[in-house]
């Protein structure tokens, strides 16, 4: 005979499905826009400023457009973009950035969490209080320095001002603070140096802090706009957003057209995403702490 | 001799600083602290673009100026107005964190598939008789869902992390030329899906046409007439807050929280489990006590964050209007400095947005440190 399932059982199980229920019922209204975005990018032009989603005419034209396959058909004149090579672009230089970033952040952040140095505590507010001027501000100074290095409209301009950031220090700074103290204690009465100690036993415990760092910088210098704005004016230089940004000036009623080319845009990081996802949350679960 | 001894250690120490922090040094001088410095001078200087200025030292004027400028103390208002949506994005953000931190999985794997695939059949069905009716849009939003909750069972909460991820890595140019197209008062999606409603409940109400309208939320408030204020209701700040919530709540925030959620030691919970707790009394006082370091540095990053923010949206949905209301400070510099050339009087408005940013980061810092060490 078969025990009936017991009351608590019972309890937990509609919890999780109430859960289940909710999250994704989240999902479906998160990826609204999203929906209405695909739906858009397979309109046609007629059909844009309807308020349907589902579109009465599914064609692929618009992507065969954008990816200079067919002409515009009402200019008869292929369109001025070229997708692969932005997105080439983007991930070139949010590659190098992060790199680099990551690399000098996690130095720099064992320098100011794990070694008593005089001055110390004062050398990490200034880096803390230059993380307050707006972003602004220090572009024009800074677009004034790469002029004067020669920089300006190449791919080193756009990689190493963004090599070094107060934003990556201060983050793993925090995330190495919370890693116990008596972990390099022990390394250290066995005799451990510091190089030692960073590599073998900070830096592993460190990873999920820095597969974290790694994904906000790539994302963020993947869209980053302003600075690439700047210091860019070759067009085979771009990267998406400016781009999509030129783009938007030059075909800004084309509705259907932007949509199919941010869809395209969007492929590559979401597969990516999907990636790296699967690395952060392997590291993240550092498990105890010392033991015996 | 003692004293030697810390003082040959102290050197080893500091010899090893500079090892570790040299790199980062040299970039910090070269591309932080001397444009810092250099635009510090500007601000005092009547600094322009254009050649045929002379460049000369103004001392205290462009400041002078500022006090008595009302658009600054304008969209300073419309700036800490946009920052009032921070606490509900990140409490909303511990939540899904707190509820996507376990890995949400049936133990067994054929059970999991096979509820799955019912998941799945249920919602074909469902989903191509709504199709087939002549009603595919709720059909294709019911499809995700149902597509949502059989990746959900099958891979646990890791999908549904994947999934609420994607709004804030997508954001950028082009989602926030999306959301231009969705606020559009007569095709946009937002009002169409409102319009239903309202005919749904049988209400008879005028829709807000969001972008193009100064009205907001605490326009009830007697603000001052250049604050431009069209009463209470929704308009383009709302729309931008919405947003802006749409694109922060799955966000990086979300992430950091279940990193340190995920850090938490279970035996915490066993004791409080032993001791009778409620899963919102376990939620209270071990989650939120525990990830106060995360909290506390999401809090600084927000302030300084929000108080820059606003340039992008601003650039790209309105050009900070209707009438300046969705002009944040941000957009002013760059308007000042870039459209008006004026990049002396741009870097002052800077410089005292920096002293805002830094004395309330003063505040979160003290504040934060002295609730930390209470909790511990």
């Amino acid at each position: 005979m078969k025990k009936p399932p017991s009351k608590d059982l019972v309890r937990r199980g509609t919890g999780l499905s109430l859960k289940f229920l909710f999250v994704s019922v989240l999902c479906g209204i998160m990826f609204l826009p999203f929906i209405w975005m695909i739906c858009t990018a397979f309109k046609s032009s007629a059909e844009v400023e309807g308020a349907h989603f589902w579109p009465k005419l599914f064609s692929p034209d618009n992507i065969r457009i954008v990816l200079q396959m067919i002409p515009d058909p009402f200019t008869h004149e292929y369109v001025n973009l070229s997708l692969l090579r932005w997105i080439f672009n983007s991930f070139f230089v949010a590659s190098w950035v992060t790199a680099l970033q990551v690399f000098t952040s996690c130095m720099a952040a064992y320098a100011f969490s794990r070694i008593r140095w005089r001055g110390r505590d004062q050398v990490f507010l200034l880096y803390l209080a230059t993380m307050m001027i707006p972003a602004l501000v220090l572009t024009i100074p800074r677009f004034q320095i790469m002029v004067s290095l020669r920089l300006v409209n190449t791919y080193q301009g756009l990689i190493i001002p963004s090599a070094f950031s107060a934003f990556g220090t201060f983050m793993l700074r925090q995330f190495m603070l919370s890693i116990p103290q008596s972990y390099d204690e022990a390394a250290e009465i066995d005799g451990a140096g510091h190089l030692q100690i960073f590599l073998d036993v900070i830096m592993p415990l460190a990873r999920p802090g820095m597969i974290t760092l790694a994904i906000f910088t790539f994302l963020g210098n993947y869209r980053s706009l302003m600075w690439p704005l700047i210091m860019i004016k070759d067009a085979h230089l771009r990267t998406v957003p400016i781009g999509l940004l030129a783009f938007q000036g030059e075909y800004g009623t084309q509705v259907e057209l932007l949509m199919s080319a941010t869809l395209i845009c969007l492929i590559p990081l979401i597969m990516l995403f999907i990636i790296l996802q699967k690395q952060l949350v392997r590291g993240i679960n550092l498990s105890g702490g010392v033991k015996g | 001799m003692g004293m030697l001894w810390t003082g040959m250690r102290e050197r080893k120490h500091f010899k090893a600083a500079v090892g570790f922090l040299c790199l980062n040094i040299i970039g910090f001088l070269c591309f932080t602290l001397g444009p810092v410095l250099l635009s510090l001078y500007m601000s005092f200087t009547n600094w322009t673009l254009r050649r045929s200025v002379e460049l000369q030292w103004v001392g205290l004027r462009n400041y002078r100026e500022l006090l008595t400028d009302s658009n600054f103390w304008f969209f300073l208002y419309n700036t800490l107005y946009f920052m009032l949506a921070i606490p509900f994005t990140v409490c909303a953000s511990l939540l899904l964190a707190n509820m996507l931190v376990d890995s949400m999985q049936l133990k067994r794997r054929a059970l999991r598939v096979r509820i799955a695939s019912i998941i799945l059949a249920i919602g074909a069905l469902n989903c191509t008789f709504l199709f087939l009716v002549g009603r595919p849009d709720p059909a294709l939003i019911l499809a995700v869902i149902y597509a949502g909750a059989a990746a959900g069972v099958l891979w646990g909460s890791v999908s549904y992390r994947t999934m609420l991820y994607v709004p804030s890595f997508a954001s950028g140019v082009a989602t926030i030329i999306l959301w231009q197209q969705i606020f559009n008062p007569y095709h946009g999606m937002a009002n169409n899906i409102l319009g239903q409603v309202a005919q749904w409940l049988n209400l008879d109400v005028t829709l807000p046409t969001w972008l193009n309208s100064t009205k907001s939320l605490l326009g009830f408030l007697p603000l001052p007439e250049t604050f431009s204020s069209g009463g209470f209701g929704l308009g383009a700040r709302e729309a931008i807050m919405i947003m802006g919530f749409w694109m922060g709540i799955g966000g990086n925030n979300m992430i950091l929280y279940i990193a340190a959620i995920a850090n938490i030691p279970q035996d915490l919970y066993e004791a409080a489990e032993i001791d009778g707790a409620s899963g919102v009394g376990k939620f209270w006082h071990i989650t939120v006590p525990s990830v106060a370091p995360t909290t506390f540095f999401i809090a600084i990053m927000a302030t300084i964050g929000g108080l820059q923010g606003g340039f992008e949206f601003a650039r790209i949905m309105t050009q900070g209007g209707p009438a300046g209301t969705t002009t944040t400070l941000a957009y002013y510099i760059y308007t000042k400095g870039f459209v008006e050339q004026d990049l002396g009087y741009a870097a002052s408005v800077s410089w005292v947005l920096f002293a805002i940013v830094f004395s309330l980061t003063l505040v979160n810092w003290k504040y934060g440190n002295r609730k930390m060490e209470a909790a511990t």
